[in-house]
């Protein structure tokens, strides 16, 4: 792995004078393919705010404030699946977060190398399996004796998003020093002081890093949720309430909607976007940040 | 070298995105893709497999559902060469494409309202009665397997006012029932239907004023109910949740195995539903010119007091003459051999003066 | 091993009738029980796919997976239309995403390096892998299938919206990996530079964009919101990309799901077994081909 310099180090070899047509077309497929990243996104933004302008000229803010979501009174407010987005994404978080960094500090610092292999499959495993496989073991097996709420779909979202955490934190944390562990191991700390004294420190940011990288996932997940998470249009605090999230009205009512209503989901897919790319941006500056700071590698 | 980077990319950009901006075309109900088992692509294109093959297709009611896909299967089999298909999606949902020339017929368990016999595209719309149900109340509660209900507790149940299965509103009509403290979990339809629409009629007409919400295929229902889509949908909310009570069509209730609640009707008994108590509610209904009537809190001492109806809705004057000749055909069968079906489903068939009407009128479809 | 690797063995060794040795050591039993813990979801749901898939799967072998979709209310197997639809939109989605993504990778490792349009296509494809897929199957729809209707390839272009980023990152790693020395001697032996990345480059990364992507199929297969706008609901097998509604098996057990007869519960079991066999079996695939290529290289 010597060899292979950063692409912002290497010269720009070639040898010939000028490059031939093949080589140009060549050239310019790469560039334009590249160009569709940005062509998608852009366009993304664009569509979809055209057609959510509609709902949004005729409810102005109210739309993110109001809690009445009416077909029939053509009137539509977002706040209660604004709520229901962030508290399940919420417990999903809270319930995933000690699994994860459990299973990464353990995967880490206490396995023997026999057994990491098989445990890093068995949570890969974990993140192969489709999300629609998990709805339907929650609607059929879960619901019936948690009932359809804010506390099911969390459950359901945690076991989606501890896969992902778990690797991040896996990574984050075996870029701590050794030397830092053999140290606090020479001062006479036990192995999990040694974890609180060099690993937690210096893997802090990015463990955070990994956590929201978790909430924007489990924000954006549709299907778990739209199964099991009751459907209703309020906004309550109990965890065993019914209730609804944003991808979830957007699934669930979409085929039934009329204009104004497409033009309401629409609003509120382009809501949800913005607060995934949010959360997403802040997570992967904290990440890098914390990478740089280990491994003193260039962007 | 970067500029010229810069540049080929913008080229690259624009070339693709003018043209996929441009397209703005309105929403006509293109794109309804409500998938739920025993759908088919349901467009009203006259393509047809080839060789004289004529296809109709429809949506709607989920009320009638099964009985559609019923004879469907039926129907096919006598008559290879017109192809039937069928995506229910709600009485709503139905109404609205075959206003929009998505679909050749809908199913809707209600009328189109006056003021939207305007939009419909095709001009004039025939209603054909063909079949009446029961809409049950189901419930999901342990130990419980009779349940008596009155026309003023429903509505004080599904309008939130009464919230716990013990409340005295319930216990007065069932002595002998051991009702738990267990919360009452409404379920209730998210799309248009028109199951929605004859129950909340329903109540309206016979909770004696308790009902304050209205009727219509949509209902605003306060906030701490469930929704679910479609009359299977509801169905499954109330088998998977304890202390679930909701409205399904017989049909579907009994496919799902449900326990269903006897209603109060107008002369004072607790009937339960059955092909039997629909039939009997059907009996001596005011008939419209235009077919159009409700079995809606019907007198008489065994009628089961929620029967719901539904159509199949038609324009007078349909796409093409191949089309006029296809829909006669398998309306004429829905209204004659396919009743005989009905009962095996747990529907009623119709009345016979309804059903002569109904085929008396067949005639006035051009084409 | 150092004495930092000896004393991280399962149990901490060290002399502790200490609290501080406990503490150790519970925090120990609270890892595994972690462990212990993300295993059971996985165990729980694997048992039920597994039973009540397998009952219906392996029933009437290839009848599940031919059989046409029955009415809700019917017995009986058939998730033929949903297998093979789920077949042909992920096979145009990886023809579509795997191609360009490896383009795209190929021209942020061998063409942009540190030029500021590199750098802004490599942050947007990392937006872009964030993107919920909820609102690419809406993208999709306003900008597809509002013209073109309900099609099996409006739900190929949505999943390959979803796989662009994943495999852009994945390939640019793998190229990234690739050592310098190569391109140098193939550019002194008179190569130009596409030959250079299409028959030097691009084999020696060749396995790893091969796992990589195989990952982001498997990935693909699964999605179920992007169909949902997108392909309908067919009943019968449709073969066709571009003509009349098809369907998926990740789009069927959604619909399932939600039915309250157990006929076409247990059709949604079947469909989930299937399904989860197929990202498994693409999983296994790739760390098959990562450790053959290892192997090779050593």
């Amino acid at each position: 792995m010597s060899d292979a310099t950063p692409a912002t180090d290497r010269p720009r070899l070639d040898l010939r004078g000028q490059r031939a047509h093949g080589d140009q077309a060549f050239r310019y497929l790469a560039i334009g393919a590249a160009a569709l990243v940005l062509l998608v996104l852009g366009l993304i933004a664009i569509t979809m705010t055209q057609r959510a302008i509609p709902v949004l000229r005729t409810m102005g803010l109210d739309f993110f404030t109001s809690t009445t979501w009416s077909e029939h009174d053509e009137r539509f407010g977002a706040l209660p699946f604004i709520w229901g987005t962030i508290y399940t994404a919420t417990i999903a978080v809270v319930l995933s977060v000690p699994v994860s960094l459990g299973v990464a500090l353990f995967i880490t610092q206490v396995a023997p190398s026999w057994l990491k292999k098989p445990l890093i499959y068995l949570v890969d495993l974990l993140a192969v399996v489709p999300s629609v496989v998990f709805g339907l073991w929650g609607v059929l097996m879960l619901a019936p004796h948690l009932g359809r709420s804010f506390l099911s779909a969390g459950i359901i979202l945690a076991i989606m998003i501890t896969p992902i955490i778990t690797s991040l934190a896996r990574e984050v944390i075996e870029t701590t020093a050794q030397a830092d562990k053999e140290a606090a191991f020479a001062l006479g700390a036990t192995r999990w002081e040694m974890i609180r004294a060099a690993v937690f420190p210096h893997a802090r940011s990015g463990l955070v890093g990994a956590v929201m990288l978790g909430l924007g996932r489990a924000m954006g997940e549709t299907i778990a949720a739209a199964l099991v998470i009751g459907s209703s249009a309020q906004i309550a605090l109990s965890p065993l309430s019914s209730g609804d999230s944003m991808p979830a009205v957007i699934a669930n009512q979409w085929a039934e909607a009329g204009a104004t209503q497409k033009s309401a989901l629409i609003a509120l897919a382009v809501t949800l976007f913005v607060m995934t790319i949010i959360v997403n941006l802040i997570a992967s500056a904290i990440v890098r940040r914390s990478m740089i700071r280990s491994r003193g590698v260039g962007g | 070298m970067k500029t010229n980077t810069w540049l080929a990319a913008a080229a690259l950009v624009s070339l693709v995105a003018g043209p996929a901006c441009k397209g703005k075309d309105g929403d006509a109900g293109s794109a309804s893709g409500k998938m739920t088992e025993g759908d088919k692509g349901k467009t009203a294109e006259p393509s047809g497999g080839g060789g004289g093959k004529v296809a109709i297709g429809g949506s709607g009611s989920t009320f009638q559902k099964a009985f559609q896909e019923n004879s469907i299967d039926a129907f096919t089999k006598d008559h290879a060469n017109i192809k039937v298909t069928y995506g229910g999606g709600g009485s709503g949902k139905g109404r609205q494409e075959l206003a929009d020339l998505v679909v050749d017929f809908a199913c809707s368990d209600s009328p189109y309202k006056d003021a939207d016999l305007a939009k419909n595209k095709g001009g004039d719309v025939l209603y054909f009665p063909d079949v009446l149900g029961a809409i049950t109340v189901s419930y999901n509660l342990d130990g419980v397997d009779k349940l008596n209900l009155s026309p003023d507790t429903l509505a004080k149940i599904f309008g939130r006012d009464i919230k716990k299965w013990n409340d005295p509103a319930i216990a007065a009509d069932n002595k002998d029932a051991k009702l738990p403290d267990t919360e009452i979990v409404v379920a209730h339809r998210s799309d248009g239907s028109g199951t929605t629409d004859n129950f909340t009629k329903y109540l309206d007409t016979a909770s004696g004023g308790a009902w304050k919400l209205k009727s219509g295929s949509t209902v605003d229902w306060p906030k701490d109910t469930q929704a679910g889509n479609g009359n299977g949908g509801v169905a499954q909310i109330i088998t998977s949740t304890k202390g679930a009570i909701g409205y399904v069509d017989l049909s579907d209730a009994k496919a799902a195995k449900l326990h269903y609640a006897n209603i109060k009707n107008k002369a004072g008994k607790f009937i339960e539903p059955t092909t039997e108590s629909t039939s009997a509610a059907a009996d001596g209904v005011d008939v419209q010119p235009n077919l159009v009537f409700s079995a809606l809190d019907a007198k008489g001492e065994a009628a089961y007091p929620i029967t719901g109806q539904s159509w199949i809705i038609v324009y007078a004057k349909p796409a093409n003459k191949d089309k006029a000749a296809a829909l006669k055909t398998y309306i004429k069968f829905l209204l004659t051999d396919a009743q005989k079906d009905l009962s095996g489903l747990d529907f009623a068939p119709l009345p016979k003066s309804i059903a002569d009407k109904a085929i008396a009128q067949l005639d006035k479809i051009q084409g | 091993m150092s004495l930092g690797g000896e004393l991280t063995r399962a149990f901490d060794l060290r002399p502790k009738r200490s609290w501080r040795g406990v503490k150790s050591n519970l925090m120990t039993v609270l890892m595994a029980a972690a462990v212990g813990l993300i295993a059971i979801p996985l165990v729980l749901v694997m048992v039920s796919v597994f039973s009540k898939g397998g009952a219906i799967l392996f029933h009437d072998f290839p009848s599940f997976l031919t059989a046409d979709i029955p009415p809700v209310r019917k017995a009986g197997p058939g998730m033929g239309p949903a297998v093979i639809g789920t077949l042909i939109i992920t096979g145009t989605a990886t023809l579509i995403a795997v191609p360009l993504g490896v383009l795209g990778a190929i021209f942020l490792n061998e063409y942009g390096g540190a030029s500021k349009f590199a750098r802004l296509v490599r942050f947007m494809a990392m937006v872009m892998t964030g993107v919920p897929s909820i609102v690419m199957g809406l993208f999709i729809y306003v900008v597809w299938t509002m013209h073109f209707h309900l099609q099996a390839f409006g739900g190929a272009l949505a999943l390959a919206c979803l796989m662009l980023p994943i495999v852009i990152n994945a390939s640019e790693q793998m190229l990234r990996l690739v050592p310098n020395s190569l391109r140098e001697a193939s550019f002194a032996l008179g190569a130009t530079k596409a030959r250079t990345v299409l028959t030097v480059v691009l084999p020696a990364a060749g396995s790893g964009i091969v796992s990589g992507s195989l990952l982001a199929v498997a990935r693909a297969a699964g999605e179920t919101a992007p169909l949902l706008f997108t392909i309908g609901a067919a009943r019968t097998i449709n073969t066709a990309l571009f003509t009349d509604e098809n369907t998926a098996l990740s789009a069927r057990i959604f619909e399932n799901a939600k039915e309250a007869v157990v006929n076409a519960q247990d059709r949604g079991w079947g469909a989930a077994l299937a399904l989860v066999l197929l990202a498994f079996s693409l999983t296994v695939i790739a760390r098959v081909v990562t450790a053959y290529a290892t192997k090779v290289r050593k």
